[in-house]
């Protein structure tokens, strides 16, 4: 199978995808929109102290219901909530070896730079490939709207990005492997 | 008419106006609490209090013996007299052991209480042989942080939300300042800390922010589960929820004796109405009307530059079409009273305060008050 | 005189839940039984089999077996094997409607149903089977046109969960 084949290829299979994407990405979009109604909140645990109630779960009653939203088994995204803080994990589509190694090590290069980034969180919450926690204090300081649609857009492109690698690892092992059997 | 206040890109965490209106405090989401004087059109910046050692979470300005009580993320609560043209803080011993959240003046403005993250509710009052504030506490049945609080206009309930999904109505009855309380819809008995009510609107969501009616004998609440309730103690305490579809509120007031105002996470205030002899709650209009921007003005130049910035030509701006350009924290009555309210203020995260004509901007108010 | 051990565990050991104060859900056990299963199965069944009969009359059994599964799920009980089962048969019901009836029969629902639907489809996506989660999309879309996001609100904030 050459390039353009297996970029046509590609193409028809995105397609198909693009049919469960946009009500996917649609659902995502509303359910960030009512989740993220976070305020200011003081601990009411720890003297003198202000931290996302989502990550210490200190007072049940402060946490909101988590939900999944699902596109098929391996592709979905956590949204825990809570009175000050909310956490959205994705669990990005990995179909075979070189798209699982791919994502693991594009995943693990973003959360290295995790404060350039603002909202990421530095550690996935397990079962999961990326992490965000978006506290009162980013929604202080961005439109809130904004804020959903850079998850939104994050999750677009994260699908396309990890394709291209795949096609460029792949045809550059192709050059390398016909470079190294012309010596025969 | 909306008359909008800047007040930079901080959010505004909460706001009081003086009895006469020309006076603004304010803080800007840290430690210190901003006084603004009208000029004009403007706000004048003319003072800044600041005693706090975090965040101030609650001001209120008593409008008759005009001192301001604030309190904050800090555990404390200053009560600051007007002396020879300074604000004079004095410091109250709240005793709690977590952040205040809220604090208000009683209608008589010989006490206050502020709600906390220690589960209670701190009534001071002031002590004329020891010259000290003194508190006493009404901690039993609240499992969660106390977020808002209104007065009775008696001088003696307390209507308290919190985040464990319950709306109460307490008794601040402080039996050493004042005389015995006459009996109300709510109830004969008023000791101290007695819980005189207890309302949940079912399922969950955190209350946002609690009203006593004119009257006193209806509580409006908001809370986090986009719902707006309203409790009836002259009709057998019956309760009343409207669950709809918008984002949940944060702020709600009593702007008549039969309607109110709330507004919250969608940037735009909005006019309920409560009917007592059909026991029903109903949304009558939202107070921020858009303006839809003409389409198709573009023009050919402006078109061009856009593409050349942003590689697009549609419109495509940040802003909300609603004046607040992010969630609405609070909403007070500025002009009036709660029983013939003439104009409300509000502020937002967004750092700006907005003043709305209730009599002008909305016939279809008037209509239905 | 107290001996410096290096042990550790007593940091971990977690205080605050032995605090009077501390928040407790409210123990409410309605002995909820959920939708009965057998009836829900012979609503589905008579629809696809009439459906070149009659057009109205068959989505009116669909939905029939739709209201049914929303006002009997057992919201207030704490078995969570008869919250499983009830979850289950909601979603056999959702995945069986044709697309293009699915708006009819959200028009049907009050505001109370509208939620509760709402709640088993994020219930539903917590457990993709193969196709669920496409119809279950199609589902939220429509339910989201009628109840907006105060519906999705409450799905998080509503302490009794499905």
């Amino acid at each position: 199978m050459d390039y353009s084949c297996c970029s046509t290829f590609l193409f028809i299979l995105l397609c198909v995808q693009a049919a469960t994407l946009k009500p996917y990405l649609n659902c995502v979009k509303e359910t960030l929109t009512a989740a993220m109604c976070v305020q200011s909140f003081d601990s009411q645990v720890v003297e003198r102290h202000n931290k996302p109630e989502v990550e210490v779960k200190s007072s049940k009653e402060l946490l909101l219901t988590p939900v999944v939203i699902s596109r098929n088994e391996k592709e979905k995204v956590l949204i825990e909530s809570s009175i000050n803080s909310i956490r959205i994990s994705i669990a990005v589509k990995q179909a075979d070896e070189i798209e699982k190694i791919l994502c693991h090590k594009f995943m693990r290069f973003m959360m290295m730079r995790a404060e350039n980034f603002v909202i990421l969180r530095r550690k996935p919450v397990e079962g999961y490939d990326i992490s965000f926690l978006i506290t009162n204090v980013h929604t202080e300081q961005m439109y809130k709207h904004k804020l959903v649609d850079f998850i939104i857009q994050f999750m677009e492109e994260i699908d396309k990005e990890i394709n291209d690698m795949k096609l460029a690892v792949n045809s550059r092992a192709r050059l390398s492997a016909e470079e190294f059997l012309k010596c025969f | 008419m909306a008359e909008k206040h800047n007040f930079g890109v901080n959010p505004v965490t909460c706001h009081a106006v003086s009895g006469d209106k020309t006076n603004l405090a304010l803080s800007l989401n840290d430690h210190e609490v901003k006084i603004y004087k009208k000029s004009g059109n403007k706000w004048q910046e003319t003072d800044t209090l600041g005693e706090h050692g975090q965040r101030v979470t609650g001001i209120d300005w008593a409008s008759k013996s005009n001192r301001i009580v604030t309190c904050g993320a800090d555990r404390n609560a200053y009560v600051w007299t007007y002396q020879n043209g300074k604000w004079k803080p004095e410091l109250v011993i709240l005793r709690i052991n977590r952040a205040a959240t809220c604090v208000r003046w009683s209608p008589e403005e010989n006490k206050f209480a502020v709600g906390c993250g220690a589960r209670l509710i701190s009534v001071s009052y002031y002590e004329e042989e020891h010259r000290w504030w003194v508190s006493k506490h009404i901690k039993k049945p609240i499992r969660s942080t106390v977020t808002c609080l209104d007065w009775h206009p008696n001088n003696v309930l307390i209507a308290a939300g919190s985040t464990d999904f319950k709306a109460r109505v307490f008794s601040g009855y402080i039996k050493e300042i004042e005389s015995k309380p006459s009996p109300c819809a709510w109830g004969t008995k008023m000791m101290f800390a007695t819980p005189m009510a207890e309302f949940s609107n079912g399922g969950g969501g955190w209350v946002h922010a609690i009203s006593f009616s004119p009257s006193g004998d209806r509580i409006a609440w908001v809370g986090h589960d986009s719902s707006v309730s309203v409790a009836d103690a002259a009709n057998e305490s019956r309760l009343v929820v409207i669950k709809d579809s918008f984002l949940p509120f944060l702020g709600i007031t009593w702007v008549s004796e039969n309607s109110m105002v709330a507004a919250g996470y969608d940037c735009n205030p909005m006019l309920f109405t409560y009917d007592a002899g059909k026991g029903s709650l109903s949304l009558v209009s939202k107070l921020d009307i858009p303006q839809e921007k003409a389409a198709g003005t573009v023009s050919a130049m402006n078109r061009f530059r856009d593409l050349d910035k942003k590689a697009s030509s549609g419109d495509n701006s940040t802003e909300l079409k609603t004046q607040h350009q992010n969630t609405i924290t609070q909403v007070s009555v500025f002009d009036g009273t709660k029983a013939q309210c003439k104009r409300i203020s509000t502020s937002g995260v967004d750092g700006n305060l907005i003043i709305w004509d209730l009599n002008v901007s909305q016939h279809s108010i008037n209509a239905s008050f | 005189m107290a001996k410096n051990t290096g042990a550790s565990k007593f940091r971990k050991v977690d205080v605050d839940q032995y605090d009077e104060d501390k928040f407790q859900d409210e123990d409410i056990d309605v002995a909820d039984q959920g939708p009965n299963d057998t009836e829900v199965s012979n609503l589905l069944a008579q629809y696809p089999l009439l459906s070149s009969a009659n057009v109205n009359f068959h989505t009116g059994k669909n939905q029939d077996a739709l209201l049914l599964v929303l006002n009997s799920a057992p919201i207030g009980s704490k078995n969570q094997a008869v919250k499983d089962r009830a979850a289950n048969t909601v979603v056999r019901v959702l995945t069986s409607f044709k697309v293009a009836d699915i708006d009819r029969a959200v028009k049907s629902l009050d505001q109370k149903n509208v939620d509760t639907l709402m709640k088993y489809i994020y219930r539903g996506f917590e457990s993709p089977s193969d196709g669920s989660s496409a119809s279950l999309l199609t589902w939220h879309e429509k339910v989201f046109a009628a109840g907006g996001l105060g519906s999705i609100v409450r799905v998080l904030t509503d302490r009794k969960r499905v």
